[in-house]
């Protein structure tokens, strides 16, 4: 791996001075939560590196809630994203399948891709629900990312992921190789003790193919049980890094506005007809698992969960996937 | 520099006549202002402007390039409006999506069609498509079934099909009037008329969710091999593009994997039949 380093003030001077040709985005802290906030040269400082993980999952800069899809693409400015952590890079895996197809390739998220350096960082903690391991991702992104960041007291080191982060790294003319390997090996064992920590937090989660077998061999009344205080809401969907479900609806002029859709809505998959394959709550309970955990693996090459769990602290009826996939491991 | 192509843009068509098919049933004759073409089967997104979008199959022909027919069941928020449109009005087309009928599979041949209701559209596309391969096949044998005699679609082409050589008609209706002299019954019953030599034949399905079931069980029973019967699936294709995800039928997204299937293909996929 190929690793740069600068201070972490000619780190944060870099991204003042970039403000004035990017939108820069990063996590800062909230009362209860850290989230991306579009950064001013007064918050850049505050950025929080190393810490999982944002409120909001990185796919909020790639898939719009709401957007008008037949009216002229904006050009907008560059953007730089920083500290997303590996859970949510990996999703872009799934992402770029679906709205990349070369079949139709959705121009408009192209255009954010392309227009986009995502700078991750790497996990030095977790948090209560985190479990990317036990789905076989690392808690640091080597792939989907164009460079990762890991702060040691006051310097800053980088980590080289795609052309796009080495572009980056050249241009901005601050960084410094890394030529002594001795340098970063606090980062291989602060990776190696994350790693640890989630093995440990995460021991009785059975893995991604087991629990797609599970949730696939699981009849009615255990989906029944446990959606008992599922309300709909769609919070799940809505903070998934890979849920991409979409709405096209009608404005005048034959526009069509692109909305944010959930399987967890009632009449999702209603026909005109009245068939409606989802009309029961554990039905659409059932489905968001059955797409997790069977039907993506089975069409896509990317994972459809990462284990960041965000969908558990969002859901208002405290259903609680990890401790349902326990029970049915036993 | 090239128009970027944009997936979700439709393009206009404007409605030149509206054909009255039967009470609830109306075939809108559209001319796209853009080049437009379809394989049979294939299906699109067809729009009334500002109000709504559904998906259908076209039921002209596929050969056919500077006009597209749809024949439309008001069922609905979207078809309600549609059935109140006007020659001179313009409608929003996408597509054409997914994968249509394999009519190469089909050479050498029989076919045995078997259509319910408004489901005698997509297959109307593909008899025009077949009866100009004739040559290619051993024989087409229709059976289609609807409520009433009066619910009957098509009719004149009905005529038209019972003159075309390899081709035999059969048709059903759950309840009879005096004047209908052809089958009384589900459309199943029909299958009890044909002659086919199943060893050489394939079996295609369109029409409501129940009579494909009993369509598809039936021609089991009779011997279709599941390769060998084609089903053209509905649901609920709202993008086209393989990523809203409202057709997902398990593994498949209905709209690009579909929305014509075999039977083996889906069979272990959920809720094929609703």
């Amino acid at each position: 791996m190929e690793y740069f380093y600068t201070k972490k003030t000619a780190w944060d001077e870099l991204l003042v001075r970039l403000l004035v040709s990017h939108d820069i985005f990063g996590p800062v802290a909230g009362e209860h939560f850290q989230e991306y906030e579009h950064l001013s040269s007064a918050t850049v400082p505050e950025v929080i590196y190393n810490r999982p993980k944002p409120a909001s999952p990185l796919k909020i800069f790639f898939l719009p809630v709401r957007e008008n899809v037949t009216s002229p693409r904006k050009q907008e400015k560059q953007r730089i994203i920083i500290g997303a952590p590996a859970c949510d890079t990996e999703a872009l895996g799934l992402l770029d399948e679906i709205y990349l197809d070369s079949d139709f390739e959705d121009v408009f998220y192209r255009s954010r891709r392309q227009n986009t350096i995502i700078i991750s960082s790497d996990c030095f903690d977790v948090m209560e629900h985190c479990h990317c391991t036990s789905y076989g991702i690392r808690p640091w992104d080597e792939k989907k990312a164009d460079a990762a960041v890991a702060v040691k007291g006051d310097t800053l080191f980088i980590r080289i992921i795609s052309e796009k982060g080495r572009k980056f790294i050249s241009d901005t003319g601050v960084f410094t190789p890394v030529t002594d390997s001795s340098m970063v090996s606090f980062i291989d064992s602060r990776h190696r003790e994350t790693e640890s920590m989630l093995e440990r937090a995460n021991r009785l989660l059975p893995d991604y193919a087991r629990t797609g077998s599970l949730v696939k061999e699981s009849g009615q009344a255990l989906w029944v049980k446990h959606s008992a205080t599922c309300v709909s809401c769609g919070a799940c969907t809505t903070i998934c890094p890979t849920c991409t479900c979409f709405l096209l609806i009608d404005k005048p002029g034959f526009h069509k506005v692109k909305q944010m859709d959930a399987c967890q809505y009632p009449g999702f998959e209603r026909t005109a007809g009245g068939e409606d394959p989802l009309g029961e709550l554990h039905e659409r309970f059932r489905n968001r698992y059955m797409c997790k955990y069977v039907w993506k693996p089975a069409k896509f090459h990317s994972t459809a969960c990462t284990g960041c769990g965000r969908c558990i602290e969002a859901c208002i009826g405290k259903i609680d996937k990890n401790k349902l996939f326990m029970e049915l491991a036993k | 520099m090239p128009t970027e192509k944009n997936i979700y843009r439709p393009i206009r068509a404007k409605l030149t006549d509206v054909i009255v098919e039967s009470p609830t049933i109306k075939t809108f004759v559209l001319i796209p202002e853009e080049d437009f073409s379809f394989k049979t089967g294939q299906f699109i997104e067809l729009s009334v402007d500002g109000i709504g979008e559904a998906p259908f199959t076209p039921s002209s022909s596929p050969l056919v390039k500077e006009k597209i027919e749809v024949t439309i069941m008001k069922t609905g928020y979207v078809t309600e409006y549609m059935h109140n449109l006007k020659p001179g009005s313009y409608m929003g087309i996408r597509g054409p999506y997914g994968r249509g009928y394999p009519v190469e599979k089909f050479f050498d041949k029989e076919v045995l069609i078997l259509g319910g209701g408004c489901g005698f559209a997509p297959i109307r596309s593909l008899l025009y498509n077949l009866a100009a391969i004739t040559d290619k096949l051993r024989k087409v044998t229709l059976c289609y079934g609807s409520k009433t005699p009066e619910d009957c679609i098509y009719k004149p082409y009905i005529s038209e099909l019972r003159k075309i050589p390899k081709f035999e008609v059969y048709r059903s209706v759950d309840k009879g009037d005096s004047n209908w002299t052809e089958r009384v019954g589900v459309v199943t019953v029909l299958l009890d008329d044909v002659k086919v030599d199943i060893s050489n034949s394939v079996a295609v399905v369109c029409g409501p969710p129940v009579m494909m079931k009993f369509g598809t069980l039936k021609l089991l029973q009779m011997g279709y091999p599941e390769h060998d019967i084609y089903l053209s699936m509905e649901k609920n294709m709202s993008c086209g593009l393989g990523k809203c995800g409202h057709c997902m039928m398990g593994k498949y997204f209905v709209c690009k994997d579909g929305p014509v299937f075999t039977y083996d293909e889906i069979k272990d996929q959920p809720n094929i039949w609703n």
